[in-house]
């Protein structure tokens, strides 16, 4: 199965040129840290996710262990209140564990959902009944590290490696299944991160969240792509700041719409990104229930986890637009009016392209 | 210098000049309300070295991350990827040419958005190197110089189109940044949320136009800073256009908005961003222009002498 090609017509089109701008006689150094291609989504190949499906609806809760008694990293600390231990805070993210997830699981279960959860490893040493639900649900695991009070910031290249091969390993021995991605436990990270991932076999990083669509990562060797996770549309942040779950019942309605409608041009990925500690809360729940009837109720719409998003992407998407995005940097920068053509208008414009995927 | 307990401003950039004691400023074909759209394009810099200044606010201010802050890095990439696709989009629907203050690290390594931006009748304004290195009065004279001297002539290049404006990054100034605008060849500045009305700020180097954006509806300071839900920017940005446009009747108003794609591009938002444009271009009367356009009308017809009129 190929995607289809947005198909361009080659001449110099733009204005500017036509004016006679000069054109960049410099080809600037990439701009650090220089992991991606630019790639405006206008111009991406398109295509459309499993069974012509316009929207790719990942639901990741982050199912979380935050120690009592962390160990201190010098860069973050996950207890900033008070000395440690704060129990309130402990107590307040450990009801997640305790009553929220089984209130959430309710919820998602009535619709259906296959969560790729975002998961703090060790919850299933110290929460067996949590791993056996989600095996016993058939969804999918990426790594939201070991524990949520364990950043990446810190570490050697070497200590960093294992971390993945300590990841990799635990969820296959307590799962059976093989790791394929990871959110890093509160956005932490090396510079080295995604080499590191990519050596190690694993598909994708989220937690950048640049784009509205998978997209390859520039590493030393083999493939990663990063997975649209969403802090906007989450609700730590959303509860954080002022709103609570009816607001985030609307946002995601009106994220979803959009996202609809600009997935008819080229496959989106909603994340809808909760924490049982969280959303699990008895006045906040129903909110999560009608966010998700919402979105299931619309026909062209693959509800899926990271894990297959990721591998779909891979097998179908990522050759063609890695290739367009080299295409385009080196038409932009070799000062040849290889200009593509005006894109199509982002969005609404039902006559453009429908690639149907021929498969 | 501490203020000099005197009539009048405490520096020597503008006049004093309460509303109530102005001429009539008049609009083409009179109309109440000019509407100015900003639609900020700026780089957040992976590793800003060392000697800038970054305003501590400008990642979005929950606060200050460990590196690599790779967070608010794509954050901030999202909307040269995706978000002003959609925010152009929406203005060319309510027919808004947008104003779009572009720094030299947009403009060097994103080509593509430099002419995709031209090609959609967008004025480019200087608007510094990135938006880590923040104008301030560390800077020495010099290096102010060659800062502002830099921003323009990237821009320049980049797009062959020499700049007419400025916003500085975070609207960053120092003591002397009007002077240096004006004898880098500026003509207008975006800097003091201070009116709604252009008015002249009087430099060493001839008249730079203040065009006043005022900082309530910027989309970062009231979505971001300000946690305020979309909804109500949207019927916020209503009703100051209503109250402007009630006042422009007796004396033409400035509308400036000031958007940054990376939020206000976001697929939940950019649907109020719409709305709100629907509701303003619904009236006649609005005139809709770039920055030089504004400030080019406004040069040549200052508001007429007289009394009582605000």
């Amino acid at each position: 199965m190929k995607i289809a090609r947005t198909v361009l017509t080659v001449k110099p089109h733009f204005r500017a040129l036509r004016r006679g701008a000069p054109r960049l006689e410099s080809v600037a150094m990439p701009l650090p840290p220089d992991r991606f291609y630019y790639s405006p989504i206008v111009e991406r190949p398109r295509f459309r996710w499993p069974n012509g499906a316009r929207v790719a609806f990942w639901v990741a809760p982050n199912v979380e262990f935050y120690e009592y008694l962390p160990e201190a990293d010098g860069v973050r600390d996950p207890w900033p209140r008070t000395p440690a231990p704060d129990v309130r805070e402990y107590g307040y993210r450990d009801y997640g564990n305790r009553v929220g997830f089984w209130r959430m699981l309710d919820v998602l279960d009535k619709h259906r959902i296959r969560c790729g959860v975002s998961l703090n490893l060790a919850v299933l040493e110290h929460h067996p009944e949590i791993g056996e639900a989600m095996i016993q649900r058939n969804w999918d695991f990426m790594s939201h590290g070991i524990y949520n009070t364990r950043y990446l910031n810190a570490c050697s290249e070497e200590q960093e490696r294992e971390f993945y091969r300590d990841s990799i390993e635990t969820l296959h021995r307590l799962t059976g299944k093989t790791l394929k991605g990871m959110l890093a436990p509160a956005f932490s990270g090396t510079e080295r991160t995604p080499d590191l991932m990519a050596e190690a076999n694993l598909e994708y990083l989220a937690g950048w969240t640049h784009d509205d669509q998978p997209f390859p990562f520039k590493v030393r060797s083999g493939r990663l792509i990063s997975m649209p996770y969403s802090v906007e549309l989450n609700d730590s942040p959303v509860f954080l700041t002022g709103q609570d779950a009816d607001y985030f019942y609307r946002i995601g309605k009106a994220q979803f719409d959009r996202l609809y409608q600009d997935g008819e041009r080229s496959g989106m990925v909603m994340c809808v990104a909760v924490h049982p500690w969280r959303i699990g809360l008895p006045h906040r729940v129903k909110w999560f229930d009608a966010l998700l009837g919402y979105v299931m109720s619309h026909s062209e719409v693959w509800q899926a986890t990271s894990d297959e998003i990721a591998d779909y992407y891979m097998a179908h998407c990522y050759d063609d637009v890695l290739a367009h995005a080299q295409d385009l940097e080196r038409s932009s920068t070799s000062g040849a009016p290889k200009w593509p053509p005006i894109p199509p208008t982002f969005g609404g414009r039902r006559e453009t392209l429908r690639p149907p995927l021929s498969s | 210098m501490p203020g000099q307990r005197r009539y009048g401003m405490d520096h020597e950039f503008y006049r004093w000049s309460p509303m109530i004691r102005r001429g009539t400023l008049r609009w083409p074909d009179n109309a109440r309300v000019a509407l100015c759209v900003l639609v900020t394009l700026e780089h957040l810099e992976w590793n800003p070295p060392a000697g800038t200044y970054q305003s501590p606010t400008v990642a979005g201010g929950r606060g200050s991350r460990a590196f690599p802050n790779y967070l608010r890095f794509s954050h901030r990439e999202y909307g040269h990827r995706v978000g002003i696709f959609r925010v152009l989009e929406t203005l060319a629907r309510h027919d808004v040419k947008a104003t779009i203050p572009m720094d030299a690290m947009t403009a060097e390594h994103y080509p593509y958005l430099v002419r995709y931006c031209l090609d959609h009748g967008a004025e480019l304004i200087a608007h510094g190197l990135s938006a880590s290195r923040m104008i301030t009065s560390r800077m020495s004279e010099a290096e102010e110089r060659e800062y502002i001297a830099r921003s323009v002539e990237t821009l320049r290049t980049a797009s062959g189109i020499a700049s007419a404006g400025w916003m500085g990054p975070e609207s960053g100034e120092s003591l002397r940044t009007p002077h240096l605008l004006a004898e880098a060849g500026l003509r207008y500045v975006c800097d003091w949320a201070n009116d709604d009305q252009p008015y002249p700020i009087e430099t060493r180097a001839g008249t730079l136009v203040s065009l006043p954006a005022m900082l309530d509806l910027d989309d970062v300071n009231a979505l971001w800073d300000r946690f305020m839900p979309i909804e109500t920017y949207a019927r916020m940005l209503k009703s100051a256009f209503d109250v402007l446009y009630r006042d422009g009747a007796r004396n033409g108003r400035l509308m400036v908005i000031t958007l940054h794609p990376w939020l206000i591009g976001q697929p939940f938002r950019v649907g109020f961003l719409d709305d709100a444009l629907s509701h303003i271009k619904r009236r006649g009367g609005v005139w809709t222009a770039t920055g030089a356009e504004i400030v080019d009308w406004y040069s040549r017809h200052a508001p007429e002498a007289s009394g009582r009129v605000g």
